[in-house]
């Protein structure tokens, strides 16, 4: 640990009133292929540290892929000196720091098999068999397996005293089967959004097992109808749908920066805003949304966040009433809160870390309730599973969904397939349409690895979950 | 960092035992000052470097990518690349990397930029910020600057090379209710005159002042040309040689055709000085002058190298774009229409249906309302389902081609029956 304690020193020695240090370093192994061929076959490490500096209520922050004590004291230097610069555009006495304590811990995802280990080229022959039996259906014109495996080792130390050794990873296979017929194309994608565990989920999946039923729903999706005109309908959505919904509708407006404004100039800011903490009516009585940085194969889940702050659970939605945000050690002191809820992450060494969406889910209802009871119960709707287009406006209030595979229900039954279904709401219409939630024994997780924020952007990761779940009286219909 | 890059060039070619191999490094210095509601909120400096080999044995291929140039990394490197070649299946679609190239000589690195101090940046923001504070408003932005270097090498002897500058500065301003934005991105910080972008700022804040309701329909719009960029984009990203031969695209079947209104010409171009142009594209393929519609025409769409052999058509990239105007003023534009709205930005633009080519997305930064040649009053904004090559077919009028995102000449357009299908509480 002596870069640790080198860059501290150095810190405190400049003067910092508060420092950290991240050496990071990211593997990631990618195989893509598309029709039997290897399109991209890699590996990639990307080594470095990231030293912020937080000084007269600004920060500095800046990085380095150089190992050695010059470039380390020299980028310790810099984060200062960029420090005292931002001081000179900064108001009244600047951002405060919740307090916090000083942590000495290990954290390491649990894995059983680790994916790196397995070999290259077991990997890419089930790859070839699931793209294989995909391709050889008539019809489908495109197959596509891409899997993504991913390990973050990092060593983090703060001038609180924290040392911190942290090992993450996860992996997200996806498969696409791409139907084209009579003038439309439709896909059908498996796709859970990663998971921080094994191969050992690989092989539980059954891939391979898996493979026909994609390429049939493809064909079945390309021949499916339209919904026709939009009208106030039911919709019940699946996990792996809901997963993406969340994340847009509960997961961003209720990240503290953004609340803040921070994020004003791209990414946006919220209509959750503090005064409605404990009062405003997001969603049903029904509606429980958790904060969770413990949940075990959660993304988010590391032990502490690049605060140095550790994983919590808490409500963001308590019976549907707005309860709490996710927050960093530097937005929570903006409005009053003295503890951070340790939402800080950054992607790579060379990113200051950001507000983060954490481990985000939905409560399962309390009373038992099945999937199928959940459609029998109900006369009129659409069924949505899995996730497609999605676009929500700045202040995260109006959105429209479509999703990858939709079906007609009439009568308590699907009825038909159907194709390029959307639906309209806003917060908080669609969360208080919610009349019905399945079971625990029906809740799943669902990630997403690709959730884009910040200026310069980067890209984070986190767990979602729910039961399937039914909204009344929104519009839905086809595209035109 | 040059002589490092040098000697990771010769250690590569020295030791890599490929039949074939292509190093690709990329390297990055940036500043970047960040601001939000009056205050510096990050700021962040650094240099990146990647440097990433691609092998093949036969037809079969294996990469890595690294970013550290030790000799114990590079060594790493290449036995990871080459065993996962070695390893790995035949590639059908594999390409041999290409030989020497001779390339366009484009200026994209300019000294002003290069040159700009961190303390220069900070005091923009703070000028930034005085002139929100002194209007009771609040502001938000980034002042970032960038230089880019990126090579090609390959075992046939390949050699591309070609650094780029960039500078940008972006508000958002927010008082009261109403929100508006600009931005600035230019590789020539010369170029750069905060006041014009201040003074814009708050002329278009001053016209956002009254806001009224208005329900979602079909209306004719101005897009000024920072929200005009986004469709475009989205649209020529549809726009793949191979994905349209294949069914998935609403170009298939189109080349040669008037598949665009007659008014809509797409190129990208080496030759308009404002506009970043890379002197090669992937594979280190030289950049050309391409037209890829003209008057309403599609002549041809970006194509891979493997496509190209199978079709026997020319590989090509879109590097950057360049949309010729007309030069119809905005006030000229609102009289072409008995009423209309005029839009600023557009924000997250999602693709709804790829085969018809149908985006969705919503209105940012102030919407304005005009009737009978003057703007009445700022509304809501809304949100929109498109087909973009469709939205060409009902352009009206074009105004002047002006820069914009650094990469993108294009002019505001006035379009009629632009379909908005939802509104939003703001
Ligand atoms: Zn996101």
């Amino acid at each position: 640990m002596d870069y640790l304690d080198l860059a501290m020193n150095k810190a405190l020695s400049l003067g910092a009133d508060y420092a950290d240090i991240r050496i990071q370093k990211t593997t990631t192994q990618m195989i893509y292929l598309q029709n039997l061929s290897l399109k991209n076959t890699s590996s990639n490490v990307l080594h470095g540290y990231g030293i912020r500096v937080f000084k007269d209520g600004v920060w500095g922050f800046a990085h380095s892929n150089q190992f050695n004590e010059k470039s380390l004291a020299a980028t310790v230097t810099r984060a200062f000196e960029i420090a005292k610069l931002s001081a000179r555009a900064r108001k009244g006495a600047g951002l405060h720091l919740a307090p916090e304590r000083s942590y000495i811990a290990t954290y390491r995802t649990p894995v059983e098999i680790d994916p790196f280990d397995i070999p290259m080229n077991e990997k890419i022959e089930l790859m070839m068999e699931v793209n294989k039996t995909i391709k050889n259906y008539e019809g489908i014109r495109q197959a596509v397996f891409y899997i993504l495996m991913n390990k973050d080792e990092k060593l983090f130390a703060s001038t609180l005293g924290s040392k911190l050794d942290i090992t993450t990873q996860f992996i997200n296979p996806l498969i696409t089967a791409t139907a084209v017929l009579d003038g439309d194309s439709q896909s059908r994608t498996f796709d859970e959004g990663g998971r921080a565990v094994g191969w050992e989920w690989i092989e539980e999946l059954d891939l391979l097992g898996k493979a026909p039923q994609i390429a049939e729903e493809a064909l079945m999706k390309v021949k499916a109808g339209t919904l026709g005109e939009e009208k106030r309908r039911t919709l019940i959505l699946d996990p792996n749908h809901l997963g993406l919904t969340m994340h847009e509708s509960v997961g961003h407006p209720t990240e503290l920066d953004r609340v803040l404004g921070w994020e004003a100039d791209f990414a946006g800011i919220s209509f959750a805003t503090p005064e409605k903490l404990k009062n405003y009516r997001y969603g049903s009585e029904i509606v429980n949304f958790v904060g969770d940085n413990t949940l075990p194969q959660g993304l988010a889940t590391a032990g502490f966040d690049d605060d140095g702050v550790p994983g919590q659970k808490w409500h963001i939605i308590k019976d549907g009433i707005l309860n709490e945000y996710g927050s960093t050690r530097d937005t929570a002191m903006e409005i009053g809160l003295n503890h951070s809820r340790g939402c800080n992450r950054a992607t790579y060494y060379y990113d200051q870390p950001i507000n983060r969406i954490p481990n985000l889910y939905l409560l399962p209802g309390t009373k038992p309730l099945t999937p199928a009871e959940l459609i029998a119960d109900t006369e009129d709707g659409v069924y949505i599973q899995g996730r497609g287009s999605f676009s929500i406006d700045q202040h995260r209030v109006n959105f429209q969904f479509g999703g990858d595979l939709f079906w007609e229900i009439k009568n308590g039954k699907l009825s038909r397939p159907l194709k390029k279904v959307l639906y309209k709401s806003n917060n908080p219409e669609f969360w208080n349409s919610c009349d019905a939630i399945c079971d625990e024994r029906f809740w799943q997780p669902f990630g997403v690895v690709n959730c884009g924020k910040g200026q310069p952007s980067q890209t984070a990761r986190m767990t979602h979950g729910s039961a399937p779940a039914r909204f009344r009286n929104i519009r839905v219909g086809g595209s035109q | 960092m040059s002589k490092n890059i040098e000697k990771a060039l010769r250690y590569i070619e020295k030791n890599c035992k490929a039949d074939d191999y292509s190093i690709s490094i990329w390297t990055k210095d940036s500043h970047e000052t960040r601001f939000a509601q009056n205050t510096i909120t990050q700021h962040i400096a650094g240099d990146n470097l990647q440097l990433s080999l691609e092998v093949a044995y036969d037809n079969k291929t294996g990469k890595a990518r690294t970013n550290q140039l030790d000799e114990n990394s590079l060594k790493d490197l290449i036995a990871t690349a080459q065993n996962t070649a070695i390893s790995n299946q035949p590639d059908p679609e594999y390409m041999p990397t290409l030989g020497k190239q001779v390339y366009p000589k484009p200026v994209n690195l300019i000294e002003a930029t290069a040159k700009l101090e961190p303390a220069e940046m900070v005091e923009i923001v703070r000028k930034s910020i005085a002139h929100a504070e002194k209007q009771d408003a609040r502001v938000s932005g980034m002042t970032e600057k960038h230089i880019q270097r990126s090579i090609i090498a390959t075992k046939k002897g390949l050699y591309a090379d070609s650094s780029f500058s960039e500078f940008g500065h972006s508000m958002t301003m927010k008082k009261g209710e109403a929100e508006t934005k600009v931005s600035f991105n230019h590789k020539d910080y010369a170029k750069f005159k905060l006041k014009n972008e201040l003074d814009r700022l708050s002329s278009q804040m001053d016209s956002l002042v009254q806001q009224k309701p208005f329900e979602p329909q079909r209306i004719p719009v101005i897009i000024r040309p920072e929200a005009l960029i986004e469709l475009i984009s989205f649209m020529s990203w549809f726009m793949n040689r191979r994905q349209a031969d294949e069914g998935f695209t609403p170009f298939t079947d189109q080349l040669g055709k008037n598949f665009f209104g007659k008014k809509f010409s797409l190129m990208s171009t080496l030759k308009d000085k404002d506009l970043i142009a890379p002197p090669f594209v992937s594979d280190g393929l030289p950049s050309e002058e391409i037209t890829w519609v003209n008057k309403g025409k599609l002549l041809t769409m970006p194509t891979n190298r493997y496509w190209a052999q199978e079709k026997k058509a020319k590989p090509s990239q879109l590097y950057n774009i360049y949309v010729p105007g007309e030069g119809t003023t905005e006030a000229e534009m609102m009289k072409l229409v008995p009423k209309g709205l005029i839009i600023n930005r557009f924000w997250y633009i999602r693709v709804v249906d790829m085969k018809r080519g149908e985006l969705t997305g919503m209105t940012r930064d102030g919407v304005l309302y005009f009737e009978k040649g003057k703007i009445k009053h700022a509304v809501n904004n809304l949100r929109w389902n498109e087909i973009p090559h469709e939205v060409t077919r009902r352009i009206l009028a074009m105004g002047e081609s002006v820069g914009v995102e650094g990469y993108a000449k294009i002019p505001p357009m006035l379009i009629d029956a632009f379909n908005f299908v939802d509104k939003t509480s703001f």
